[in-house]
């Protein structure tokens, strides 16, 4: 449960660790588009984080990185393959980013820092974690970003105008992400903790 | 000597405690690789590369025909929506491919025209073929052709012989990427319809032209008036917008009935508001894909 709280707020990879930024600001132009790929990125990392973990003793150190390349570029083709066949609608609006998801920093940090040094079990759950964590960052700039720049919510309008159309461009993207990255820390200063000094993340 | 250190280290502190492993972890990864290293490298590297690649394969085969088979499923429904069509009626697909000196292949269900680059019948033959992939093969096999897929090519209704009506696959170069579109005609090429394919273009300016307010604005344009069809920046007018909107719901003819003086009586399309790119690359590559279109028609001569 801590494995996977953390994953959430703590040591949110977008929020927290500040990373795999690019493609947060590129899919969530709207809640669906962040929803359908935050479940792919959370499906790769807790596969890959599981692999990773079970055959930890057969990867050469030397090789890790190439085989953890491996191992989530293998993932990744999986789920690009499945959605492609089985839910053509969806793949059409996130296909193009589910490929990217390869190059996600977030995937292979975890890989290396967690699943390789501990037992099955606890790598699947420090990968739902950070699954769920950047699903969760994914939904909710997504819907900040939706509601403000067309005025909707999963496409339902909700204000019949656009209230901030630069909301939903890249630039409007970084910036809403700043804003709930200060809002995390505000959080955490109204909470009485002192803000992290140096967060580079890699506690595991 | 990494044998040494590793058998060593897990007799000292039992099961490889986390400490324990990250201090081997350091001392294989400063000591210069020996020769087993090396062969270990080499090993596990292949081995995962081989197994992924086997489970990739299983995972294709699996998964790719259910992926083209809902592909063109919803293909055949947007062409059938976009014309209207009878349940009775039957679609058939004709192909375009340019062969590598330029000249031009055209490839209908029953026959295959070669036409020179400056649109002289080379030959003309008999073909017989069914599906899609059977097209390409075919084509292929005895004709060095340039692009693997087939560029412009367009699709007949037919009920009881008579042509119904045309849809034509068109593509214009949009603001970032192409814009992949279908443009529906009926018999005497009016514009019945256009569906946006594909497009990449920035969401909530550019991507407007897939909406209803946009891309309906073509229909009920014959081919004469789609020639002269320009852009205007003028915003479009409520009334206006919400009849183009009710084409989404009704079929084409009834739709014309209703609201015929209202096309004529907007002769232009309006832009969509700060997104004058896409809106005009569409408009040119509308009157592009129709124009092209029937002088294909012109030197197939009779060939449907």
């Amino acid at each position: 449960m801590q494995l996977i709280l953390r994953g959430l707020f703590e040591e949110n990879p977008v929020f927290r660790l500040a990373l795999s930024l690019c493609p947060a600001v590129a899919v969530t132009t709207s809640v669906k588009n962040g929803l359908l790929l935050g479940v792919a990125v959370a499906a790769v990392q807790i596969l890959s984080s599981a692999t990773a973990s079970i055959f930890k003793q057969f990867i050469q150190p030397k090789v890790r990185i190439p085989v953890f390349t491996l191992l989530i570029a293998l993932w990744v083709t999986v789920i690009d393959m499945s959605l492609a066949a089985f839910f053509p609608a969806a793949y059409e609006q996130v296909g193009l980013y589910v490929k990217l998801i390869v190059a996600f920093a977030i995937i292979i940090s975890r890989l290396e820092l967690f699943a390789v040094k501990q037992p099955v079990f606890p790598s699947v759950l420090d990968g739902l974690g950070m699954g769920l964590g950047f699903l969760l960052a994914l939904v909710l700039t997504g819907a900040l970003r939706e509601l403000l720049g067309s005025g909707s919510i999963f496409g339902l309008t909700i204000i019949p105008f656009k209230p901030l159309l630069i909301a939903i461009l890249p630039a409007g993207g970084f910036i809403m992400i700043g804003l709930i990255m200060a809002l995390f820390n505000w959080v955490d200063v109204l909470r009485g903790k002192p803000l992290p000094k140096d967060s580079g993340g890699g506690h595991g | 000597m990494t044998t040494e250190s590793e058998s060593g280290c897990s007799s000292s502190c039992g099961a490889g405690g986390a400490g324990c492993a990250s201090q081997k972890l350091k001392k294989q990864l400063t000591a210069p690789p020996t020769t087993q290293d090396m062969l270990r490298m080499i090993v596990s590297l292949t081995v995962v590369a081989v197994l992924s690649a086997a489970i990739l394969g299983g995972i294709f085969l699996w998964t790719e025909p259910i992926r083209l088979k809902n592909q063109a499923e919803r293909e055949a429904k947007t062409l059938r929506s976009l014309l209207s069509l009878p349940d009775a009626a039957s679609m058939e697909e004709v192909r375009r491919y340019q062969a590598a000196d330029l000249s031009v292949l055209y490839l209908t269900k029953k026959n295959l025209i070669h036409l020179s680059q400056e649109g002289k019948e080379l030959e003309r033959q008999a073909s017989n073929l069914s599906s899609a992939e059977e097209y390409d093969q075919w084509v292929k096999s005895r004709y060095s052709v340039l692009q693997p897929k087939p560029v412009g090519r367009f699709f007949v209704a037919r009920e009881n012989e008579k042509i119904l009506g045309y849809v034509i696959e068109g593509e214009t170069q949009g603001y970032k990427s192409m814009i992949r579109f279908f443009a529906a005609l009926n018999a005497d090429f009016q514009l019945q319809g256009l569906e946006v394919l594909e497009q990449e273009e920035d969401p909530g300016l550019g991507a407007e032209i897939s909406q209803a307010y946009f891309k309906n604005q073509f229909a009920g344009r014959s081919a004469e008036a789609l020639r002269s069809l320009e852009v205007t920046k003028d915003p479009l007018d409520d009334e206006w917008k919400k009849a183009l909107e009710e084409l989404s719901s009704t079929a084409f003819t009834p739709w014309l009935e209703k609201y015929g003086s209202k096309v004529s009586a907007h002769p232009v399309i309006h832009a969509i508001t700060g997104a004058t790119i896409s809106s005009d690359s569409l408009t040119q590559g509308v009157k592009r894909a129709v124009r092209h279109f029937q002088m294909r028609l012109e030197l197939m001569k009779g060939a449907l």
